[in-house]
């Protein structure tokens, strides 16, 4: 335990280093992108109308006014008010949240209970016709476009079989294909990324010497082969969460899926720099926890990461 | 348990599959009409926010000139009707007098009347409430509410196409006594109105919950509730159609137009774009400053094919810079000729020496604006003109459109706001004016003279002279007015506006009932 405590101090400190990183650099991008103030006005609206608004905004100030303002803002939990939606930005990206979880766990939940049971077997029964056939259509699943998955599965699916809306939010029938067309790449990567860790594995001298003692298959594969072949599954079973959670932004335009992606990027083509802001500052801090817990997992997993 | 057979298990199947298949049964009912009660619209984007005021987008306005009247009101015909106006006059040169429609009420049951009026047009230029639609009434120099029955506008100076005005973006009238209750923003979530729907839900980025107002002035309307959803990308727009999902969808291309056409219960309707698709000129920079040479330019574009490869027949070829269907447009004006041969001949005549000319283009900003793009730069390069396409993103467009810094030509989609050449050539070309990169003084001279004429007799004959200046100088180089295509169940009796309204008052939506 008494590594615990600095060890949990310096990622705390890394991870706040990061954080303020993330927001100068979204803060000083957006304002090398251009002007909102056009994009909200009609195109016939005068000069004076532009700097009037501009001013209304705070952007006629210096950038480096803007950008203290901005970070003392952002130590009290201020993101400012959304441009385009006249409210608080942080209120405005906290509304489009939930679909975002909804849709990102569930893709998650499915990517994970399908892709880690066919990588194991896959590895188990290597050069198989299962092997063959699944890492087939994990390649398909990583290499095919997200947007070409989500208008088949929509065409076939909801339109030729009926079977399933087409888009928008609503009961678990709408959740389906979303959750299917996100999750493909993960599911993809985890299924991929478990074989090969169990492969290796089960060459190892150990497993051998296991096998050699005759324990059975089954109990090799459980007790001896999985868990060390845990921390490479976690570490990309981790970080495809994350993107996950992130927002999609492909997934949720092509199902009208009211995101966290989605309004990044309206936000962005709108230069509506306090909700751009605020939602990456929020997916970066999302990203940051769970690296974290991953980091607490190896150590769970492997005596030799805690004691490093 | 009896063991099932094969055949079972396929009836079993079989059934399952027409149960899971509620597309079939909307579709078979059809031919008899429908019952159904709720209207399901589909646009390419949601809604930023409700106050009409805030906001000139056509995703905007489809839900705001419904929740919201003006004093008049513009049909899909074209021709403009009472609204919460029930006539109007002028009265000398610069008094209008209107009659407000009595016994109208806010959909919070408040009554409606003439300072509610006068309070909204004021609001759009008050410079301390900041609203988006500043520019619309700067005509007007003061307004009355003398009763509760009369609105008296004055305006700066002779204005005929003040009535115009308040029939478009910024003339919604918003109720004042609610928003100095609540304040702007609570009004801009929860908006009331005097309008055919009223406001019961919004989920950002997903679908608008309207319902019908029961004692609308104008008749209730032919349903209960109305859904505006937002589905970004047409595939799927088009497949929520044809699954019968949505009742109407707004923006279909020409190709998507064959797909929808062909399915039993879905149509599609369009209405001629109220105004065009042009190529804006930057006339300071040479060439493009010789007249000639933008002559040629104009001379070289096949619109023709454009119109029909492109376009698939949606769309006519312009014969000037008046859209067909507004006011003084000149039906005896032959189409704009391709005559590469002449074009040839012009650039000679100009010592066109090979200078570079850019297209500028967004992809996806306007319908069809990249492939035709590089449609007419294959057509400039065959006529030999050095022309190249640069694409840009919408909001650099946005910004070059601010600071007047477009290259070459770029494309540009100016809407006839008023269906008079005023509210078009002369709101975007004149001096000071979005696109103005080109002065002519005679041009100049009539085009302020008809703005602030009330004699229309005076006001053709100017707009026929412009035209005929600006189809030698070229400040837009006009491509076509397509048509703006909408795609339909069966079930629906709908006329689409030719200036992106959605008009669903009674006089304009029906379902088909059983």
């Amino acid at each position: 335990m008494r590594g615990l405590l600095p060890f949990l101090a310096s990622r705390l400190l890394r991870a706040l280093v990061a954080l303020w990183l993330v927001s100068t650099v979204v803060f000083v991008v957006m304002r090398l992108s251009g002007d909102p103030v056009p994009l909200l006005l009609p195109p016939d609206a005068p000069r004076s109308e532009i700097f009037r608004v501009r001013a209304e905004l705070g952007l006629d100030r210096p950038v480096l006014v803007q950008y203290a303002i901005f970070l003392g803002n952002v130590l009290r939990g201020d993101f400012g008010r959304s441009i385009h939606f006249r409210q608080s930005a942080f209120r405005v990206v906290a509304g489009y949240l939930p679909a975002t979880i909804e849709l990102g766990l569930s893709a998650f939940v499915l990517a994970a209970v399908v892709a880690l049971p066919i990588g194991v077997l896959s590895a188990v029964r290597r050069n198989s016709a299962v092997d063959q056939a699944t890492m087939g259509l994990a390649l398909v699943g990583q290499s095919a476009p997200t947007f070409f998955i989500g208008i088949l599965l929509i065409l076939v699916v909801s339109l030729n079989l009926g079977l399933l809306p087409t888009s928008g939010r609503g009961d678990w029938r709408n959740l389906v294909l979303p959750a299917l067309t996100l999750g493909a790449f993960a599911m993809a990567s985890i299924a991929r990324l478990t074989r090969s860790a169990v492969l290796e594995v089960l060459s190892a001298d150990y497993i051998r010497t296991a096998r050699a003692k005759g324990v059975s298959e089954a109990l090799v594969v459980v007790k001896h082969t999985l868990k060390n072949a845990a921390v490479p599954i976690v570490t990309i079973t981790g970080l495809q969460f994350g993107t996950l959670l992130g927002g999609a932004v492909v997934t949720e335009t092509v199902f009208a899926w009211p995101g966290i992606g989605r309004l990044a990027i309206q936000s962005i083509y709108n230069r509506d720099y306090p909700v751009v802001q605020c939602t990456v500052f929020l997916s970066a801090v999302l990203f940051i926890v769970i690296n974290f817990c991953i980091d607490l997992i190896y150590g769970l997993l492997d005596p030799r990461v805690r004691a490093s | 348990m009896a063991e099932m057979t094969r055949r079972d298990v396929l009836k079993m199947a079989a059934a399952g599959a027409a149960a899971a298949l509620p597309g079939v049964v909307p579709s078979l009912a059809h031919s008899q009409g429908t019952q159904k009660r709720e209207l399901v619209v589909a646009q390419g984007g949601d809604v930023a926010q409700f106050d009409p005021h805030m906001s000139t987008s056509s995703n905007d306005i489809r839900v705001s000139f419904n929740l919201f009247d003006n004093l008049t009101s513009r049909r899909p015909d074209g021709k403009l009707a009472p609204g919460l106006a029930t006539e109007w006059k002028l009265q000398g040169q610069t008094t209008w007098v209107f009659k407000v429609r009595q016994g109208v009420k806010w959909h919070n049951g408040d009554p409606f009347s003439s300072a509610d009026a006068k309070f909204s047009i004021e609001r759009t230029y008050d410079p301390n409430a900041k609203m988006r639609v500043s520019t619309v009434f700067t005509t007007v120099e003061r307004i009355e509410a003398p009763d509760a029955a009369t609105l008296v506008i004055h305006t700066k100076k002779p204005d005929p196409l003040l009535p115009a005005r308040l029939g478009f973006y910024g003339g919604q009238i918003v109720p004042k006594k609610y928003l100095d209750a609540v304040g702007p923003d609570t009004f801009g979530q929860k908006p009331i109105g005097t309008g055919p729907v009223r406001f019961v839900s919004w989920t950002k980025d997903d679908r608008v919950v309207l319902e019908a107002n029961p004692d609308y002035w104008g008749g209730r309307v032919d349903f209960d509730r109305l859904i505006v959803r937002a589905l970004p990308e047409m595939a799927p727009r088009v497949a929520a159609l044809l699954k019968g999902e949505v009742d109407l969808i707004t923006q279909v291309p020409p190709d998507q137009g064959e797909r929808i056409k062909a399915h039993a219960s879905t149509v599609v309707s369009g209405a001629l774009y109220g105004g065009l698709y042009v190529l804006a000129v930057n006339s300071g920079r040479p060439p493009l400053d010789n007249p000639l040479v933008k002559q040629a330019l104009s001379l070289a574009i096949d619109r023709e094919v454009i119109v029909k490869e492109l376009w698939r027949g949606r769309g006519v070829v312009p014969s000037g810079p008046i859209a067909k269907g507004d006011n003084h447009f000149d039906p005896s004006l032959p189409a704009l000729a391709y005559d590469p041969k002449e074009a040839r001949e012009r650039l000679r005549k100009a010592g066109y020496k090979n200078e570079e000319i850019v297209i500028e283009t967004t992809a996806g900003y306007m319908a069809g604006d990249k492939p035709m793009a590089e449609a007419v730069q294959a057509m400039w390069r065959d006529a030999g003109v050095n022309a190249k396409v640069e694409v840009l993103e919408y909001s650099v467009r946005a910004q070059k459109n601010r600071d007047k810094s477009f290259k070459g030509v770029w494309w540009s989609d100016p809407t006839s706001t008023l269906r008079d050449p005023d509210g078009m050539m002369w709101r975007l070309l004149g001096p000071g004016a979005p696109q103005d990169y080109w002065r002519h003084p005679e041009f100049d001279e009539l085009g302020n003279a008809a703005r602030f004429s009330v004699d229309e007799k005076f006001r053709a004959d100017a707009y026929r002279k412009m035209t005929k200046i600006s189809l030698e100088h070229f400040p837009w180089i006009p491509v076509i007015q397509p048509y703006e295509d909408y795609g339909l169940q069966k079930r629906v009796e709908w006329t689409p506006d030719p200036l992106q309204q959605l008009e669903i008052r009674r006089f304009n939506f029906k379902f088909r009932r059983a």
